[in-house]
C-alpha cells in the first residue's frame, strides 16, 4: 500500500505507546496497584472500580501524547 | 485457523543442557531496534531426544515445519528420507539446505494425506496448540514400532498477558473475552497420548521466561511469531483504554525492578512409540520368582562365604 492511510497512521502512534507510557509510570502504578487489590482481597473486580486512578493514568498518557506532537 | 506466512524470520536458540527455566533477555535487542527477533525455540530439544535413538528411521515426516529448522540439524545417520509439511507454502519454499533429501507437501496437519502405516518418525515442533487432538491421525500415519516426538506449547503459557487482558476489560468494560488460547495442560498430555494408541510415553516440561519492556512488544512479538488471536469467536479490536489499563496491571502485577515484564512460554516435550511385538510389556500378573519378603535379606553376607 503506498502512502499513508488510517492504517499507517494509527500504527505511528501506537508505536509511541511505550515511551508515553513510561512517562505515566506513577499513574500507572497507581492504577494497577488499585485493580490487583482486588485479585488478594475480597472486593470482586467490577466495571469502574478504579475510575478515579484510571483517569488519572488517561490524562497523564493525553498530555504526554500532547506535547509530543507539538 | 491460518499462519501468517509473511513473518517468517524466526531467531533460533540453540541450547543444548536442559534447565528448568531459562530468562532470555530480549530487552537489549529491542533496544538495539532490531525488528523481529523472534524466540521460537524449535528444534534444540527435540535433536537431543533424537540422539537417545540408536536407530535409523528410513522415513520420517515433520509436521508443521516452517522454515524446516530441524532438516537443517539433521544428518543421514538418523534418518533417511524427510517429508516436510506445513500449511503455509511460502515457508515450503524458504526451506533450509539440508543433507537429507527432503519433500515438501503443503497439508494441514489435521488432514494428513499420507496412508496409514507409512512412517518411521513423526515430529511436530510448536504447531499444533491449535488443533484439539492430532495425535490419532499421527499414530495412524506411523508404522508399528515408530516413534512420534513432539514439542508443544502449553501449560502456563502466557499467564502473564492473559491475566492483565483479563483484569483490564474487567474493569474497563465490565467484561472479558478471550485473547489467549487456552492450552493443554500436561497432566493431560498422556492421557491424550494414550488415547490416541501411543505407549510407552514420555512427558517433560521446560518453562522458558521472556523479558520484554512492555506489553506491546510482547503483542506485537506474538504477532511476529504467526500466533495473533486466530479464533472465530475474537473480539476484533481493542480498546485503546484497555491497552492502557492492561499495559499498567502487566507492569504493576509481574514487571521487575528494571522496568521489564516477563511473558512465560511452557514447552511440552512428548515422546510416544507406536505398539508392537517387539517393545517391551509388563510382566504377567504370578510371574514374580523372588518375593518382596527376601529384599531384607539383601546385604547380609551369607554365612557359607565366612571360612
Amino acid at each position: 500500500m503506498s502512502g499513508t492511510n488510517v492504517w499507517t497512521r494509527s500504527r505511528e502512534r501506537m508505536r509511541r505507546f511505550p515511551e508515553l507510557f513510561a512517562q505515566c509510570s506513577g499513574e500507572a502504578a497507581v492504577y494497577g496497584k488499585c485493580v490487583t487489590a482486588t485479585t488478594t482481597g475480597r472486593q470482586e473486580l467490577r466495571k469502574d472500580l478504579c475510575v478515579k486512578e484510571f483517569n488519572a493514568l488517561k490524562t497523564c498518557f493525553v498530555t504526554a501524547a500532547k506535547k509530543g506532537v507539538k | 485457523v491460518r499462519w501468517d506466512s509473511k513473518w517468517s524470520v524466526i531467531c533460533l536458540l540453540t541450547w543444548h543442557s536442559k534447565t528448568l527455566s531459562m530468562k532470555i533477555v530480549t530487552f537489549m535487542a529491542l533496544l538495539l531496534k532490531l525488528k523481529f527477533i523472534f524466540v521460537h525455540v524449535r528444534v534444540c530439544n527435540l535433536l537431543t531426544f533424537w540422539t537417545y535413538f540408536h536407530r535409523t528411521f528410513p522415513l520420517a515426516l515433520d509436521i508443521g515445519c516452517g522454515k524446516s529448522h530441524i532438516a537443517e540439524h539433521l544428518h543421514k545417520e538418523l534418518v533417511e528420507q524427510l517429508f516436510l509439511t506445513d500449511i503455509s507454502e511460502k515457508s515450503l519454499r524458504n526451506t533450509r539446505e539440508s543433507e537429507i533429501p527432503t519433500h515438501c507437501v503443503m497439508a494441514d496437519e489435521e488432514f494428513l494425506p499420507f496412508k496409514e502405516n507409512t512412517f518411521d518418525l513423526v515430529s511436530v515442533s510448536l504447531c499444533c496448540h491449535y488443533n484439539p487432538s492430532p495425535f490419532p491421525k499421527i499414530n495412524q500415519v506411523l508404522k508399528p514400532d515408530g516413534v512420534f516426538i513432539g514439542a508443544m506449547v502449553g501449560g502456563e503459557t502466557l499467564y502473564e498477558l492473559r491475566c492483565s487482558l483479563q483484569l483490564a476489560e474487567l474493569e474497563r468494560e465490565g467484561g472479558f473475552s478471550p485473547h489467549v488460547s487456552p492450552y493443554t495442560a500436561v497432566t493431560d498430555l498422556g492421557n491424550l497420548l494414550g488415547q490416541a494408541g501411543f505407549s510407552m510415553l514420555t512427558v517433560d516440561i521446560d518453562e522458558i521466561q521472556v523479558h520484554y519492556p512492555g506489553i506491546l512488544e510482547v503483542m506485537s512479538d506474538l504477532q511476529g511469531m504467526g500466533e495473533s488471536n486466530c479464533a472465530w469467536n475474537r473480539k476484533s479490536m481493542l480498546h485503546r483504554d484497555t491497552i492502557l489499563a492492561a499495559a499498567a496491571i502487566y507492569q504493576e502485577m509481574y514487571g521487575s525492578e528494571n522496568g521489564s515484564v516477563p511473558a512465560t512460554f511452557e514447552i511440552l516435550y512428548m515422546i510416544g512409540w507406536k505398539p508392537h511385538d517387539s517393545q517391551a510389556k509388563p510382566a504377567k500378573r504370578g510371574s514374580a520368582n523372588v518375593s518382596f519378603g527376601d529384599l531384607s535379606k539383601i546385604g547380609q553376607p551369607s554365612t557359607k562365604d565366612k571360612s
